[in-house]
């Protein structure tokens, strides 16, 4: 199949149903690794580029992909709850998953917090775990429970008698989202290219003539049949 | 020190460092840790030196390097960390947490404002270590929005009177842009920066739409500026500038108020102002590695900004003055004031990838003004932002998509390009900080900040996401995102011309309290619809020519025995 993301018809706001083309019609990964492999630019692997990068930020992130904490701050129920959660809302339906639940786990058991509640919150951790408590359970349900208990909850249509939802529903996903779009796996996915310093950018202008060297690709208009087969010849 | 020779400024290209501030001639430049760090003075806690700062940020910074130059003898107390940014920053989006206020604070009213990354710096450099970059000064209006268009509040100063400082300050950044045409017009040291990809489409839909867009104006080098390099163009400026292209105290004001004797006391967290029995203060109570410190001073300038300072003010109570300093009145703390922040992103079939360029690129003030064919007071500014992938994750987030819609929309990042407002938001007595019950660290009781938005706010916000819309429709996007979002905090010790309706007088002194001086962002009685780090320093360097020149009356006396 071929894909072309130029006339953005891939977009949830311009389809009918709301929802994205299945990813699993998206290239594979060739290079590095992206959450479930699939990717627009499947030959883009930040981590490549470390060795062009200052040390200090060199470390945090060849640490971040090497170093998966163990979880110290839920306990194997929440762990099992929030882990069944946060797949849902990131869409991690498969390996390789960036483990997200650790990610945000050291954070509350390192306190490493973002310095404000809401009046009428508890402090971020205690929001997790009454999350959790609220959700009990839903790692057991079918996934289109799971699906329709987390509607509810980003329309802040579920009634928690101690949590303001919609304010928990910014807390837990702002919380999530960080984690996430903080790996590099992620990068290759969204071809972002990272710390890019000292070198820094060269191309910026718009069009072809503004590709920067080792710029990610976009595989649209690629048959990843065809593309492989071209590729190994 | 300069080598900028007489007869010779002509012939350097860029624009020449100014010769009463040698802060980019003093930078390494093979390492961005700033010189003198190791070296600079050091003064007792008991030594009565001239002047304490609380406080290393845009407003402190720069108030300490000017009154170093005239030999004033001054610490500066800094809450956090002076950085090397060669060993302590690294170019990521999650790892730059140290750079932020993280230390609890409490938020409410009907439109809560959410702090942390968001909001105000901890450490040498203050906010501007994280700032976006933009300058822009504010337009004449705002100096007495309240006799011109009914809103807000009049300051007790004019325009005029900050002119030589924004012209000054200016160049000591040294701002980049194109020539200004809104508010005063000006021209700026630096020429424009060339604009990436994602920026010209947004100019385009802007001309197409009738709107003029101009590049700049930016704290950002561009050309040869003394040994500070030019920017890299990699996106990271709100995660703090590892290449120094990217102007804040640290690189503009510290080094040169380090080699005029200034001492930058960091980690040094202040907790009260101290008086004697004749309600002067005798200098300030800071915690450094968990002991208790007393400074000696025979002024004290709070320059926390707008949340910490108010806060300072409150939690130095005492049997004196039992509400607070400067508090006989109920002012501190209110009419604290953020600026309504919408983004609306457009989709276009060419990647253009935005993280390549500062987010700080265009600007457009054609709004800025009351329109009377507008159903609202005031207005709002537009400029480019590009947020990196946590940021573009919160803006999907925003716009109501999780799971598969969300991955999707981020796997698109390259295709978008963002455009954001600034809107001015009215100053009112009940959006104020107070203390909460919670305390800090330091047994302090923490911040707690309410704010809620009044109609005009609401009708402003509304009114400029449709401007954004029609931009991205007129330049044929494919598709918009849109966050709403709060920026900037000012207010909440604003000056005035009396105690009872403000905290402190034209010449930044404490009502009531001859020598305590506030100088910051929190002294704004508006904030227009400008980024307000170019004012807070223009102020600052207002005040060190009043204090200098000796015309605050009593200064004179608060600095007796000082070698002015
Ligand atoms: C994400 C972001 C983007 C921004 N972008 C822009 C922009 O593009 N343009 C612009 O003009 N402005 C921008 N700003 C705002 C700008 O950075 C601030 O308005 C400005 O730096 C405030 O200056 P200040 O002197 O009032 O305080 P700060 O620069 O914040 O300095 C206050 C200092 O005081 C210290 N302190 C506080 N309390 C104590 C205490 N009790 N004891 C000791 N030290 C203490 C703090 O640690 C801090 O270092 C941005 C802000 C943010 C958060
Ligand atoms: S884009 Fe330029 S100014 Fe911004 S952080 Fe990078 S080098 Fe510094």
């Amino acid at each position: 199949m071929a894909h072309s993301f130029q006339t953005g018809e891939h977009l949830p706001h311009n389809r009918p149903e709301g929802d994205p083309p299945d990813p699993q019609g998206l290239p594979r990964q060739r290079a590095g690794v992206t959450p479930q492999m699939h990717g627009r630019f499947p030959d883009f692997d930040v981590m490549a580029h470390r060795e062009h990068w200052d040390p200090v930020t060199r470390r945090t992130l060849e640490e971040r992909v090497a170093q998966v904490p163990a979880c110290r701050f839920f306990d194997e129920r929440e762990q099992r709850t929030l882990g069944a959660f946060l797949d849902v809302v990131l869409a991690q339906d498969s390996e390789p998953r960036i483990p997200v639940l650790q990610m945000v786990d050291k954070k509350m058991a390192d306190g490493k917090l973002d310095g404000y509640r809401f009046d009428d919150m508890p402090p971020d951790p205690e929001t997790w775990k009454r999350v959790a408590r609220h959700l009990d359970g839903f790692a057991e349900r079918s996934d289109a429970e799971q699906h329709e208990v987390v509607r509810r909850f980003s329309g802040g249509e579920l009634d928690w008698d101690d949590l303001n939802v919609s304010r928990a529903w910014s807390v837990v996903m702002r919380g999530a989202l960080s984690e996430f779009y903080s790996h590099p796996w992620a990068f290759n996915e969204i071809g972002f290219r990272g710390p890019a310093y000292p070198r820094g950018y060269m191309r910026r202008n718009m069009g072809p003539t503004g590709v920067d060297p080792d710029e990610p690709q976009e595989a649209f208009g690629l048959d990843p049949v065809r593309d492989l087969q071209q590729r190994s010849a | 020190m300069s080598p900028l020779v007489p007869g010779l400024g002509g012939l350097i290209k860029g624009s020449p460092v100014p010769r009463d501030n040698d802060s980019a001639w003093l930078l390494d430049v093979h390492r961005r840790g700033i010189p003198g760090a190791d070296t600079m003075a050091r003064y007792h806690d008991h030594d009565e030196v001239d002047m304490v700062i609380v406080g290393a940020g845009a407003g402190g910074g720069t108030l300490a390097q000017r009154l170093a130059r005239r030999g004033w003898r001054i610490v500066v107390l800094e809450s956090g960390p002076f950085w090397d940014p060669d060993r302590d920053w690294v170019s990521d989006e999650a790892g730059q947490h140290q750079i932020y206020w993280t230390a609890p604070r409490v938020i409410g009213g009907t439109d809560p404002v959410q702090l942390g990354k968001n909001n105000s710096g901890h450490g040498v450099g203050g906010s501007m270590i994280h700032y976006a970059g933009y300058t822009p000064r504010f337009h004449p209006s705002d100096f007495h929005t309240r006799s011109q268009d009914g809103v807000g509040a009049d300051w007790p100063i004019a325009y005029e009177e900050l002119r030589p400082h924004y012209e000054r300050v200016e160049r000591e950044l040294p701002v980049a842009g194109q020539d200004w045409p809104w508010g005063d017009p000006h021209a700026y040291p630096h020429a424009a920066h060339p604009v990436s990809g994602a920026a010209e489409v947004a100019r385009e839909g802007a001309r197409r739409a009738g709107i003029t867009m101009r590049v700049g104006p930016v704290g950002i080098t561009n050309g040869v500026f003394g040994n500070r390099p030019h920017c890299i163009y990699r996106g990271f400026c709100l995660q703090a500038c590892k290449v120094n292209a990217k102007a804040s105290p640290f690189v503009t004001h510290l080094p040169d108020a380090i080699a005029h004797g200034v001492e930058i006391r960091a980690d040094s967290h202040v907790t009260r102002v101290e008086f004697d029995g004749a309600g002067r203060c005798t200098g300030v109570v800071y915690m450094h590695d968990g002991v208790e410190h007393h400074q000696r001073a025979a002024a004290v300038v709070v320059a926390g900004y707008s949340i910490e300072t108010p806060r300072l003010l409150l939690n130095s109570a005492g049997p004196r003055f039992p509400d607070g300093l400067a508090n006989e009145h109920d002012q501190v703390g209110r009419y604290v004031m953020v600026q309504g922040a919408p983004q609306v992103a457009g989709r276009f079939a060419q990647t253009m990838h935005q993280y390549k360029a500062p987010p700080p690129e265009i600007s457009s003030e054609d709004f800025y003004e009351t329109d009377p064919e507008r159903d609202f007071a005031r207005g709002f500014t537009i400029q480019t932002v590009g947020p990196l992938p946590i940021g573009w994750a919160e803006h999907v987030l925003a716009d109501g998509h999780w799971g598969h819609p969300l991955r999707e929309y981020m796997r698109d990042y390259a295709h978008w390009t963002t455009l954001g407002l600034l809107c001015e938001l009215l100053p009112q007595p009940e959006n104020r900080v107070t203390l909460a019950q919670e305390t800090d660290a330091h047994g302090m009781p923490v911040a707690h900040m309410s704010y809620s938005q009044c109609e005009n706010d609401r009708a402003n916000i509304a009114y400029g996401k449709r401007v954004l819309e029609h931009i991205w429709e007129a330049a044929e996007a494919q598709d918009t995102l849109t966050i709403d979002r709060y920026a900037h905090l000012v207010g909440g010790c604003r000056m005035g011309t009396s105690p009872e309706t403000s905290v402190v007088d034209s010449d930044h002194r404490a009502w009531g309290i001859p020598n305590l001086f506030v100088c910051d962002g929190s002294v704004m009685p508006t904030q227009g619809s400008a980024n307000p780090a170019l004012t807070i320093m223009a102020l600052a360097s207002r005040l060190a020519d009043r204090l200098g020149d000796k015309r605050v009356g009593e200064a004179r006396a608060a600095t007796a025995g000082a070698h002015v």
